[in-house]
């Protein structure tokens, strides 16, 4: 049986959007920029984290600990600000998130419990980095576990949300999992060509971000390490972001490969190649400046491969959105639903949002200053 | 309708939310009050310098962080994950409704996540006053927190004017929000003091230490039980008329009613006796049972918050069954199957002889099979009534309250639901179709038991 996936799409919300298609997508794009930041962290870095105390030197070790001993700020931190761009696709992609998720209903729900899991492993296995602690049996299997976990759920969600845009997939994958019409919820979207290479390109994109981190952690908050310490953190986030950029050239060809013709035919020419251009180019601009510090880490220097690894996950976020609205319009138009404007709740969100920040910043001013203070 | 209807065996999808915001409240309400028994006692601590309790503090606050930023953060976006698979129609509804209100909680958010975790890892390398700062900040991005949150999930029981006028405000600040604020503000503080007992009774050897901390947080505690009550009070005040009727009529709510009641005066008696009185008394047992009761309650009243609500999600809005009101009437003159986005899609596939130009014509629906007919029974009945009803085991079965029913009688019940019990959502389809739906359930109706007389 045949069946147009555009028949799948219910009404438009009688209410309309609460504030532009613009203001939506952008704090969209910059929640998942930041979001980005420390899920990389967890997705590569709990694994190599693992690894090299496993098998690594002493430097190595001491770059995991180091790195774990954050990690459960790190998680914290991207799990919040995950919620935005969740919350504004739930505004302006209503109407395709959550048919796929309903689809695959259960391993989409099963992140929640899988993160518990995860989340928690985490904090079992820092408690065996305390000083003068030891990382039992269990403590390393709970931080395997974990990093196995967090793996598992970096592809839950590229499933989830590469069904979004792969309509042409909903017909079937609801015929063969549903119980008189009604899903199951078991489905999952594996049979979409562009899901391996995408959450392959993001676990490449991953290491670069871990590598940045290195040398950002090295330059700004490991200053009290040893240097011997600091030679191995550079050479070694040279040698993973150079890992990380072919992985994440090979994939994105890949990726790129199995875009549908349309999408190409628009990312690849103009006025978007310049676009595509900069997310396929942008990562050698960190590459470049932990080139430079190969010999040694400065905290200039570390402070603007933080930034440039900012600009390049940003560069990565507004393509994906791009290429995502391009994907959608075979079938549905995000940026036509009408706009009923909550004028006044926008200027008490942004009014509460100056606000939040300004305190965040005086916290972590307050913080700094604790850093600064001898130990 | 509009969605797919998620189909979860035995249990109904809707109970799954009702799960993980039982599991969710029991700690973000500690969230909430233990931010505040932090701030006030650590501020207490230093005043009267005293070291013992400022360490016993550090202890609580790492229980804390890892109680309420790893479980309770995630069990809050679990609901989030969980109202948007089960209840579509509603959660659209409120989103693009509350996204300004949802989007000033996560600012209140950050700074709960920043601050918490700063009074937590900079103890003892921060001034005093600055410490204490961060844990104020904490307590009052946490009840903002919970101010916002409650303005939506009170808006689902009683948008007072919202429906009229669309207003943000006016569905924010609702009739159900002074009083469901005040109730959970005092739920906040009871149950951080019953978690401060339980992790004080089992941490805590110093019996003068321990019997401090128990008398300090006795006040919190039953300032809480005050509020509760008082806030309970204005919750069935202003629950519209169909709330306080299914409040009535449900035999589970009548029982959930008695066991809140009930253990609520254990719970107070218990404060009384115990911390009040004798703070000796809070062993790691007393601890264990007052706080296994304290959930208890939560547990009881948040079930019940939950099913007043029926026959809608959100009050006068969204019907459970994911329909909204104004759609009834078109869809019993189109066509259930028709109007929906999912089963149009479903029959045009599956039954292409009852389609005409891309429709469903009604009029064939009852000139396929037997066995087809019941199977297009059995879609209408996970799209229409699956929200609330297993089939044949578990939660509300149908065929179980069906037992023993003749056609006749289901046929009556399928097309005047909201008649026999007033907590259904109306019949949204044609009479051919309630003929498809009654064929179904009498399917799996089981016979009157036998052996009655």
């Amino acid at each position: 049986m045949t069946m147009n996936p555009t028949e799948l799409i219910g009404p438009p919300s009688p209410l309309g959007y609460p504030a532009p298609y613009w203001f939506l997508v952008t704090f969209k794009v910059l929640g998942f920029t930041l979001h980005m930041g420390p899920m990389h962290l967890w997705f590569a870095g709990i694994l190599l984290a693992m690894i090299l105390m496993k098998w690594g030197g002493t430097e190595a070790q001491r770059w995991s600990t180091r790195l774990m001993r954050q990690m459960p700020v790190i998680i914290a931190l991207g799990i919040n600000f995950g919620i935005v761009p969740l919350l504004f696709t739930q505004v302006a992609y209503y109407r395709v998130f959550y048919p796929a998720t309903i689809l695959m209903a259960w391993p989409w729900f099963s992140i929640i419990v899988l993160l518990t899991f995860a989340y928690y492993g985490v904090y079992i296995y820092v408690t065996g980095l305390k000083d003068g602690a030891k990382l039992t049996t269990l403590k390393r299997a709970a931080g395997w576990g974990s990093a196995i976990l967090f793996v598992a759920i970096s592809f839950l969600f590229s499933n989830g949300f590469s069904l979004m845009t792969h309509l042409s997939a909903w017909p079937q994958l609801w015929q063969e999992t549903s119980v008189a019409g009604a899903p199951l919820g078991t489905a999952l979207n594996t049979s979409d060509p562009t899901l391996w290479p995408r959450w392959l390109m993001m676990f490449g994109l991953a290491l670069t971000t871990v590598a940045a981190y290195t040398v950002f952690d090295a330059g700004v908050f490991a200053r009290r390490e040893s240097a011997g310490y600091q030679r191995w953190a550079a050479n070694f986030a040279l040698k993973l972001h150079t890992v990380g950029l072919i992985w994440f050239a090979v994939m994105g060809l890949w990726y790129l490969s199995t875009w549908p013709a349309d999408a190409r035919d628009q990312m690849l020419s103009s006025p978007l190649i310049v676009l595509t251009a900069l997310t396929a180019l942008g990562p050698g601009l960190p590459w470049l400046l932990i080139l430079s510090q190969r010999r040694q880490i400065t905290q200039r220097l570390a402070m603007l491969t933080g930034l440039a690894q900012f600009g390049v996950l940003a560069l990565n976020a507004i393509s994906r959105q791009v290429l995502q609205n391009i994907e959608l319009s075979r079938f549905l138009d995000v940026t036509a639903e009408p706009v009923n404007l909550q004028l006044s709740p926008l200027i008490v969100f942004l009014a509460l949002f100056v606000i939040g920040l300004g305190v965040v910043v005086w916290m972590v001013g307050k913080v700094w200053q604790a850093e600064r203070q001898p130990a | 309708m509009h969605y797919p209807a998620w189909y979860v065996p035995f249990l109904t999808s809707p109970m799954l939310i009702a799960i993980i915001a039982i599991l969710h409240v029991l700690v973000s309400h500690y969230a909430v009050g233990g931010g505040l028994f932090l701030a006030v006692e650590t501020r207490y601590a230093y005043r009267t310098n005293n070291k013992e309790y400022l360490a016993y503090l550090k202890d609580h606050a790492w229980f804390f962080i890892l109680v309420t930023v790893v479980y309770g953060a995630i069990t809050g976006v679990g609901i989030w994950w969980t109202i948007g698979l089960a209840s579509p129609l509603a959660t659209e509804t409120l989103i693009h409704t509350f996204v300004f209100g949802w989007a000033m909680e996560y600012v209140f958010f950050v700074l709960e996540i920043v601050s918490a975790f700063i009074f937590f890892y900079y103890w003892g390398r921060l001034d005093p006053k600055v410490h204490q700062a961060m844990a104020w900040i904490y307590a009052f991005s946490a009840w903002m927190s919970l101010v916002l949150i409650t303005g939506i999930t009170a808006f689902m029981l009683n948008p007072g004017a919202w429906p009229e006028t669309k207003n943000f405000w006016l569905g924010f600040f609702n009739p159900q929000f002074v009083p469901q604020v005040i109730a959970r503000t005092g739920g906040a503080l009871l149950l951080s003091s019953l978690y401060v007992y339980l992790h004080a009774s089992f941490r805590v050897k110093d019996a003068t230490l321990r019997d401090l901390i128990a008398s300090r947080s006795t006040l919190p505690a039953l300032v809480g039980a005050v509020f509760v009550t008082l806030g309970g009070l204005g919750w069935y005040i202003f629950l519209p008329e169909s709330a306080k009727a299914a409040l009535a009529a449900a035999s589970s709510l009548n029982i959930f009613m008695v066991l809140i009641f009930a253990l609520t005066i254990t719970v107070f008696v218990m404060l009384y006796l115990g911390p009040l009185r004798h703070p000796n008394w809070v062993s790691p047992g007393f601890a264990l049972l007052l706080f296994g009761i304290g959930l208890t309650v939560f547990s009881a009243g948040e079930f019940v918050r939950e099913a007043v609500r029926k026959p809608y999600i959100i009050y006068n809005v969204v019907y459970s069954n994911q329909i909204l009101p104004e759609e009834v009437a078109t869809l019993r003159e189109r066509g259930y199957l028709e109007g929906g986005t999912w089963t149009s899609a479903w029959v045009r596939a599956r039954y292409p002889n009852v389609t005409q130009s891309e429709q469903i014509d009604e009029s064939k629906l009852l000139t396929l099979a037997e066995p087809d007919q019941r199977e297009l029974g059995k879609v209408l009945f996970q799209y229409h009534c699956s929200s609330c009803h297993a089939t044949t085991e578990g939660y509300s079965a149908v065929a179980q309250l069906l037992r023993g029913w003749t056609p006749e009688m289901i046929k009556n019940l399928v097309q005047n639901p909201e008649k026999f019990h007033f907590f259904m959502p109306p019949w949204a389809g044609t009479p051919e179709e309630a003929e498809l739906l009654t064929k179904y359930l009498v399917s799996i109706t089981p016979p009157r038991p036998g052996g009655m007389k």
